[in-house]
């Protein structure tokens, strides 16, 4: 299998899946519990924090630990039930559903900015804030693969997924800065200094330890941004070349976007149907195409970008992890210039240049 | 109901065929293929839209009958398939006959489409019928 789809889920790494079994083994425990074995647990979360504080230049106080990305958006976005919310069209559908159902009128206002998008991996301009704003970044897709700090960033709160950089689903944080409102989401715990009830998932956190240290130990940014963005860029340049009727939705310009993210519209065929030929093969993509998500509209982030549905419905997306190599670009040329030519050719739609 | 557990496709295995192996369709361009009429339903903005072409034959009763037909398809896996088992279930039929076929024929035929998929997908019966039309107004 060709395993193209990082930006949905990176496979856990190998030593995560180690330390999550010793956690297991070792830190079953309630990590809230004063025994020993509560205590051994508590410890595992708190180095977990640590190392995160220090990977993204925050203090351990300052991080809270969720369930994954999408509680930690919907958290800040009910810290500012009422108020004004500014959210960039590229969010997350967590972050801009929270936002319709919960924004209001009042002063101090919430911005809500991605660093860099999960689809297209455009980077964004991040506002400035004032004595009557915040702002709030979902680092998601950032983490790992681009080194960050929340302070520089100027941010007063940040999420952040452990699934993207290979460890488990489930497990989540928040950055939020000391001093920056916050109200909780869940009630009826303690924990997290009672900013986020709910028993420690120690074992899941002791995953995102593992993943963050790989992250730390390897500098994974580096990786991605000398040999992750040459396999990308090579693949950009392949399927522009070999492939009629194809454009990129992805701006591959050193600091305009991810090494590791490619978008690609094709022409006349539609992305499900590319996605499931590719699937046939045994490569692993995603698709801005309103079918594969069965909704009835197309990527808004592509809708946001180009204002074209049939740019949005013919849009893949090719997403790279540290395993892929240049193995991997030669597999998709193989396959992918004959499904489009296919596509192309039984499609209602003309290509331009055809008519 | 299909039985989905331990399926690693997300349509039935027939689907997975008529999109994996589609019948009737017509490649490239139209003139390739001698066709009465053509009918077309669906839009690309919506994600799907096709299009069929009919050659109308005469069955030994004198009957009119679709002797044979040909299709395109923008959309995704479902439409193509969809639009394929359509292609296969209108062939030799009477044009009476054909202009009873409904997205439920369809979808029997393949074995059950996810239901989300069903009425954005299975449209290929309004450009049948869109076809059957076009075909007795030119031949009034």
């Amino acid at each position: 299998m060709v395993y193209l789809d990082n930006a949905a889920t990176v496979p856990l790494l190998p030593c995560v899946r180690q330390a999550m079994h010793e956690a297991e083994e070792k830190f079953f425990a309630n990590a809230s519990a004063l025994h020993t074995p509560g205590h051994l647990a508590m410890n595992k979360v708190e180095e977990c924090r640590a190392v995160l504080a220090e990977l993204v230049g925050a203090e351990p106080s300052e991080i809270i630990f969720t369930s994954g990305a999408t509680e930690s958006n919907n958290t800040i976005i009910r810290t500012f039930e009422g108020h004004q919310i500014d959210c960039s069209p590229m969010e997350h559908h967590s972050l801009l559903e929270a936002a319709r159902i919960y924004k209001g009128r009042e002063l101090p206002k919430l911005y809500s900015y991605m660093l860099y998008n999960n689809e297209t991996g455009e980077k964004l301009k991040l506002p400035v804030t004032d004595g009557n704003s915040f702002l709030h970044s979902d680092l998601t897709q950032t983490l790992g693969k681009v080194a960050v700090n929340v302070k520089d960033l100027g941010l007063d709160y940040a999420t952040f997924s452990a699934h993207k950089i290979g460890g488990p689903i489930g497990v989540g944080a928040l950055y939020v800065r000391d001093g920056a409102p916050f109200k909780f989401l869940l009630v009826g715990g303690n924990q997290e200094h009672k900013r986020r009830g709910g028993t420690y998932n120690t074992v899941g956190i002791a995953g995102f330890l593992a993943a963050l240290e790989y992250a730390r130990d390897n500098k994974t940014w580096d990786i991605y941004n000398k040999t992750v963005r040459k396999i990308r860029d090579t693949l950009a340049k392949r399927i522009l070349v070999g492939i009629p009727g194809s454009s990129l939705n992805t701006d591959t310009r050193r600091g305009k976007s991810l090494p590791n993210i490619l978008n690609v519209s094709f022409e006349a065929a539609e992305g499900e149907s590319i996605q499931l030929y590719l699937d046939a093969e045994g490569i692993v993509v995603s698709t801005g195409s309103a079918c594969a998500a069965g909704d009835i509209k197309p990527s808004h982030v592509l809708m946001a970008k180009t204002g074209d549905a049939e740019i949005a419905h013919s849009s893949i997306r090719f997403s790279f992890g540290l395993d892929n190599t240049m193995a991997d670009v030669e597999r998709v040329m193989e396959v992918l210039p004959g499904i489009i030519d296919r596509l192309q050719k039984i499609s209602t739609i003309k290509r331009s240049k055809d008519e | 109901m299909s039985n989905l557990e331990g399926q690693d496709w997300i349509y039935s295995e027939k689907v997975k065929d008529h999109f994996l192996n589609p019948r009737n369709f017509l490649m490239g361009d139209e003139s390739k293929f001698k066709y009465d009429a053509v009918g077309q339903v669906g839009n690309p903005i919506c994600g799907d839209q096709m299009r069929m072409y009919i050659k109308v034959g005469h069955d030994k009763d004198g009957r009119e009958i679709i002797k044979d037909v040909r299709w395109k398809t923008y959309g995704c896996a479902s439409a193509i398939a969809s639009t394929s088992a359509l292609s296969e279930l209108c062939k030799g039929r009477t044009l009476d006959d054909a202009l009873n076929i409904g997205a439920k024929d369809i979808d029997d035929y393949l074995g059950n489409l996810p239901k989300h998929k069903f009425h954005c997908s299975v449209l290929g019966h309004d450009a049948l019928k869109e076809a059957i039309s076009n075909y007795r107004q030119k031949t009034k």
